[in-house]
């Protein structure tokens, strides 16, 4: 019956063929039969709308399987939209004044993983505060510049261009915070965490077995922490950065590739020695301004410059 | 009056009422009115939050973890039992409550049944714990005698109980709760090993300090997913 019409009332007559139609028709048949399989695949959907009148907390408890995105806009508005495998998970989604509460919440306890997916996906304004809690399931946020606390058990973090005061905490997640800013707090027993081109002047991270990597400037007056206690802990800094770097290892080894750029001290004042228990380098790169303390029970730490 | 006398005033006797003189003062002092102002918006907030708020035990767990660390708390002394009523009247008591008679014999039998199970297979048993992690070889047999001694006990109880609400959960979820705690007991057990060779290292005992916090987080987090799901 389309194409009945198409044929018969063509916009500009002459200029329909059935060359030009039938592509479109075919495009159009395909994704006619598509979208109904793709809608049972990924079953419902919800989408809401907030308006914020200030700074807006958004509180997200997701124990369902399943990603959360958090995404920012110019807009005074939080967008919400929320996607269920099944009806065995719901979401409970409400406004109190700025703050947005998400609940993903499982309907059915007999259900089974792959019914319990629960995909959210939030856009916010740039200046929002994120308390974010997962069970697994990727949490990955973009150009907020709030203070964020992201908690998971299984599922791995990744921020990109994120600025404030940053807490993850995963139990074997791994965090990858590119172009980060501000203050980070990372704990976890078997998550590695990886910093790229950082802009943070306080960092504090901490995994039991799992891998360091802080691939970046030091900012100056800042203060850095890394500690692993089986992995490894490598950094790469710059050669216009300005340090003090202590590292520290009870049973591990420390591997620095960057020798001829550390001095041996740089204040004059205290005079630094690893303890008779532990293996250590202490050193200076530039004036020392910023202060780096690296340690690892039995992993290694390695130094070494970018450039 | 003077903007210092106002500090004195409300230090002494509180926001309400203010004396005249004071009043006087605030009338032509703007600073000291934002003071008042301030400090009652503080008082209302303060007054809005619930008056008891009960942690939950990781708190306590990892509180008691840092204060031994510190030296501030040593293992405390086996607690004595005060003297009150007969074993007899305690125990008629207790059964008096119909629902927990029967709860108790409900226990009974199934203690009775797991343990003639166990004593038929205890081999295949011992190697299902290993494999799960809990409790480790230094639970077992070597719980630290040093400072961490109390809190590794107390952990050491509360393992099997964690590891027993999510012991049936095939979820990648509790598989990896279950992954990570054998990561941490095998830590654990790493570090008290070095700390028995090199008391004085601090830098083990630190990561020993920071494991055993996260080990009692990943207990909590253990049984308060077993309740959510039972």
């Amino acid at each position: 019956m389309c194409l009945q019409m198409m044929e018969i009332t063509p916009s500009r007559p002459g200029t329909w063929t059935k060359r030009n139609i039938l592509p479109l028709l075919g495009a159009g048949l395909f994704l006619w039969s598509a979208a109904p399989a793709r809608g049972a695949g990924t079953g419902q959907s919800v989408e809401k709308q907030f308006k914020i009148t200030g700074r807006p907390v958004v509180v997200i408890h997701n124990v369902a399987n399943g990603r959360i995105e958090v995404k920012s806009w110019k807009n005074s508005e939080v967008d919400v939209v929320g996607t269920q495998s099944s009806n065995k998970v719901g979401f409970d989604i409400e406004q109190v004044g700025d703050r947005i509460d998400v609940t993903a919440t499982i309907l059915d306890p007999a259900a089974q993983p792959l019914e319990l997916e629960a995909d959210l996906q939030l856009t916010v304004p740039e200046e929002t505060e994120l308390q974010l809690k997962t069970e697994t399931g990727l949490i990955y946020v973009e150009q907020v510049m709030g203070d964020m606390k992201l908690e998971s058990y299984a599922g791995d973090v990744h921020l990109k261009e994120v600025s404030g005061y940053i807490i993850v905490k995963t139990t074997g997640g791994s965090l990858v915070c590119a172009q980060c800013a501000g203050k980070l707090d990372f704990s976890s027993i078997g998550g590695n965490a990886q910093i790229l081109q950082p802009q943070l002047n306080n960092v504090n991270l901490m995994t039991t077995t799992g891998n360091i990597l802080f691939d970046g400037d030091f900012v100056r007056t800042g203060l850095y922490s890394m500690k692993s206690g089986k992995g490894l802990v490598e950094v790469r800094f710059s050669s216009t950065d300005s340090f003090d770097l202590k590292a520290q290892t009870a049973t591990g080894t420390v591997d620095n590739q960057a020798s001829a750029f550390l001095k041996p001290d740089s204040h004059g004042g205290v005079k630094h020695m690893a303890s008779k228990f532990t293996h250590g380098l202490f050193g200076t790169v530039g004036m020392g301004l910023a202060k780096v303390e690296l340690s690892s029970y039995s992993g290694t730490i390695r130094i070494m410059r970018r450039d | 009056m003077q903007c210092k006398d106002i500090e004195f005033v409300l230090e002494q006797e509180g926001l309400e009422p203010l004396p005249d003189d004071a009043r006087a003062h605030l009338t032509e002092c703007r600073n000291c009115r934002n003071y008042i102002a301030d400090l009652t918006s503080l008082v209302d907030a303060a007054r809005k939050l619930p008056s008891e708020i009960t942690p939950p035990d990781r708190v306590w767990i990892s509180l008691r973890a840092q204060l031994e660390a510190e030296g501030i708390i040593r293992t405390p002394a086996e607690i004595v039992p005060a003297e009150s009523a007969s074993w007899w009247e305690s125990i008629s008591a207790f059964f008096r409550n119909r629902i927990v008679a029967t709860a108790m014999v409900g226990i009974l039998i199934a203690a009775a049944a797991v343990f003639q199970i166990r004593s038929d297979r205890i081999t295949p048993s011992l190697e299902a714990r290993k494999s799960l992690g809990t409790p480790p070889a230094h639970a077992l047999e070597e719980v630290p005698s040093g400072e961490f001694a109390g809190t590794a006990q107390a952990l050491n109880d509360q393992e099997p109980v964690a590891t027993g609400m999510i012991l049936a959960s095939t979820s990648p979820v509790d598989a990896s709760l279950r992954d990570n705690l054998k990561k941490v007991n095998e830590f654990i057990a790493d570090c008290e090993r070095h700390l028995k060779e090199q008391p004085q290292d601090e830098l083990t005992r630190e990561y020993l300090s920071a494991a055993y916090q996260q080990k009692a987080e990943l207990l909590s987090a253990m049984i308060e997913r077993g309740r959510s799901m039972n």
